[in-house]
């Protein structure tokens, strides 16, 4: 098909615009909501998929909570986490003040010198851990050490003294020092108390999923002080958690009858829990956007059926003096292709502004032109596949057509 | 040119069959022009049909400028109707949203023709019906007579061998019949071999040879005897 074989077609689209131009605008709204929810929806899943540094699929969460007098927590907290120590398949257990992903944890903020002005302060999300924490969190240690057992600060509810010690994420590491190696160096807190980084995590996702500094952590030796709780978290061998956690809330809920064992969760329910509302987004744009492609394949369709009905005449004409099917099929299907491209032409403009005013107002990333791309190909190639059958019955008009009178 | 063998084409519903055309036989030589007349319902359309390749038959035979074609495919029967025969219908069937010369083209297109050969044939075929300054009106600017000459020139634009002609002074006023008649007497003048559909004797009058159709059967059939028709003089380039 050379561009003197579209003109005559283009010639008589023109003189018939109405559908045409229906159908165009139809393709261009399609095309600029289509590219964007597409390209929203990706980032929405990338978001989603992450890497968070840990072992998220093995680790799960228990929750002891005293509830008479006599329940002693720190007792209970020794005993819970050598038994579960113990456990075939447990690779790591530590006792923590927060769950990682899961929406709620704590945070400060920390200078590479004293006195450090609040706009030069690097905010982390913390987590109070033990010994067993970097294990359990199965993150990958970069660079110097884990903590050592008796690094472990005792319960201070009062916070009088700053954890000797922190292991920080490259990304706090490179946030304070730059390119400099951080182990060894002394950061301070709010309160001008110094702290000794002992170790450099490779990555890790802290509490909250939406935060920008997401993976901005880091872990203190601490033992947490609120209430009469025990928050642990577990991590087994690959393929045991499940098995692992319901022997857990079996054991514990049955071992001390001063506390009750609540929250006994894989990771992945906080995980997807505080994905929740990306995931919906997600779904709620792919049904949308799938909606819309159906009705303008619709659209599509009804156009290049319509087109046929009225020409009856016209195609038993055009067989008459020589047209093949293939003729017909091939008319048919080019004038539905400059339908769509008159569309697909307004809607790559349409899918820029759109685009723009979206990043401009919600801070998202400028549009992707291979997403575009793929769009104007998609809607091409569905603009085909639904002018297809109305094609193909044109193509079986008897040329006999041509010699009737009525 | 045209050689029909015992044709018989039947039209089937669940309820009752119509023998459109039984027995039926014709020769046509080249360079002839032949009316085939005959009252409505009689078979003309079929006949003009089935002789113009836009429907099958059921038996018989058919050879056409030498070329059988029981058993030609759909797309063999297309490209022999658009290098071998030019239509001429009662309604012109112009495609209204074409001006005239792209009407023209439609066939020369079907054949594959470079740009220059079809301007060339469409310009010469427009100057013949005497529509060379109106090559890019609409159909729906010009009168029936001037249509139906668009027509005449979409039909030779292809240098067919031969014109099948149904009805075509159907919808024109007399004087418009008139010079469609003689239009087409002049592109049979120059060899083409013309056969005439029509149920109006005054028109069957001026070709060559006039053959009835009653009941679908060629009622006064005769075998063709040589005559004095004209030769092709000149081919319309």
């Amino acid at each position: 098909m050379v561009m003197s074989d579209i003109r005559p077609v283009l010639s008589a689209l023109l003189r018939n615009r109405t559908g045409a131009i229906l159908v165009s605008l139809q393709v261009a709204i399609a095309l600029a909501v289509l590219v964007n929810a597409i390209y929203i929806v990706k980032q929405r899943v990338d978001l989603i998929g992450r890497p968070t540094g840990m072992d998220v699929a093995n680790m799960f969460t228990v929750v002891s909570s005293g509830f008479t007098q006599d329940h002693d927590r720190l007792a209970t907290a020794r005993n819970d986490l050598a038994w579960l120590r113990a456990q075939p398949g447990v690779v790591a257990a530590t006792r923590t003040n927060a769950i990682p992903l899961s929406g709620g944890g704590s945070s400060t903020t920390i200078g590479s010198q004293p006195d450090t002005p609040n706009d030069k302060n690097v905010a982390i999300n913390y987590f109070e851990v033990d010994e067993g924490g970097l294990e359990t969190f199965g993150v990958k240690l970069a660079a110097g050490r884990n903590f050592r057992a008796e690094e472990i600060m005792p319960p201070d509810p009062n916070s009088t003294k700053a954890p000797p010690t922190a292991i920080i994420t490259k990304s706090v590491a490179r946030a304070l020092f730059g390119s400099e190696d951080a182990v060894g160096k002394v950061v301070y807190d709010s309160l001008n108390r110094p702290t000794t980084i002992v170790g450099v995590i490779d990555h890790m996702h802290g509490s909250w999923v939406t935060w920008d500094k997401v993976d901005q952590v880091a872990l203190l030796p601490v033992t947490p002080s609120f209430g009469g709780d025990n928050l642990y978290i577990v991590r087994t061998a690959p393929g045991l958690r499940d098995e692992t956690l319901r022997k857990v809330e079996e054991y514990l809920s049955t071992s001390d009858s001063t506390r009750m064992i609540r929250g006994v969760r894989p990771l992945e329910y906080y995980r997807d829990r505080s994905y929740l509302s990306d995931r919906n987004m997600a779904i709620f744009l792919v049904s949308i956007t799938a909606l819309l492609a159906g009705v303008t394949a619709l659209g599509i369709f009804a156009l290049a059926t319509f087109n046929v009905s009225i020409r009856t005449r016209q195609i038993g004409t055009r067989r008459a003096i020589g047209a093949r099917r293939a003729d017909i099929v091939r008319y048919f299907l080019v004038e539905n292709w400059l339908v769509t491209t008159g569309g697909v032409l307004l809607g790559v403009a349409l899918a820029f502004g759109v685009g723009y005013w979206l990043s401009t107002q919600y801070e998202l990333p400028r549009l992707d032109l291979y997403y575009l791309l793929a769009g104007v190909l998609l809607l091409w190639a569905l603009g085909q596949a639904a002018a297809w059958q109305p094609s193909r019955r044109a193509a079986r008009i008897s040329p006999s057509v041509a010699t009737r009178t009525v | 040119m045209l050689a029909m063998r015992h044709i018989s084409k039947v039209y089937r519903t669940e309820l009752i069959e119509t023998h459109a055309l039984r027995d039926f036989s014709l020769d046509v030589a080249s360079g002839e022009f032949v009316a085939v007349t005959g009252p409505s319902g009689s078979g003309k359309t079929t006949f003009l049909n089935v002789a113009g390749l836009l429907e099958t038959f059921d038996t018989g035979s058919y050879a056409l400028d030498g070329v059988d074609v029981n058993d030609l495919s759909d797309d063999a029967r297309s490209r022999l109707r658009n290098e071998k025969i030019g239509f001429i219908f009662q309604s012109f069937n112009l495609i209204p949203d074409l001006d005239i010369f792209d009407n023209v083209d439609v066939p020369l297109r079907y054949r594959r023709m470079k740009a220059a050969e079809r301007k060339e044939r469409i310009t010469s075929a427009l100057d013949i019906v005497g529509l060379g300054s109106r090559a890019h009106h609409m159909p729906s600017q010009l009168s029936g007579g001037q249509q139906q000459r668009v027509a005449i020139a979409r039909a030779i634009a292809g240098d067919p061998k031969f014109l099948l002609a149904d009805e075509p002074t159907g919808n024109l006023d007399s004087l418009m019949a008139r010079q469609v008649m003689d239009l087409l007497e002049q592109i049979n003048e120059m060899g083409t071999t013309i056969v005439l559909v029509t149920h109006d004797p005054e028109l069957a009058r001026r070709a060559h040879r006039n053959v009835q159709v009653i009941d679908g059967q060629v009622s006064d059939y005769k075998p063709y005897e040589a005559r004095n028709v004209p030769v092709a003089a000149t081919a319309i380039a």
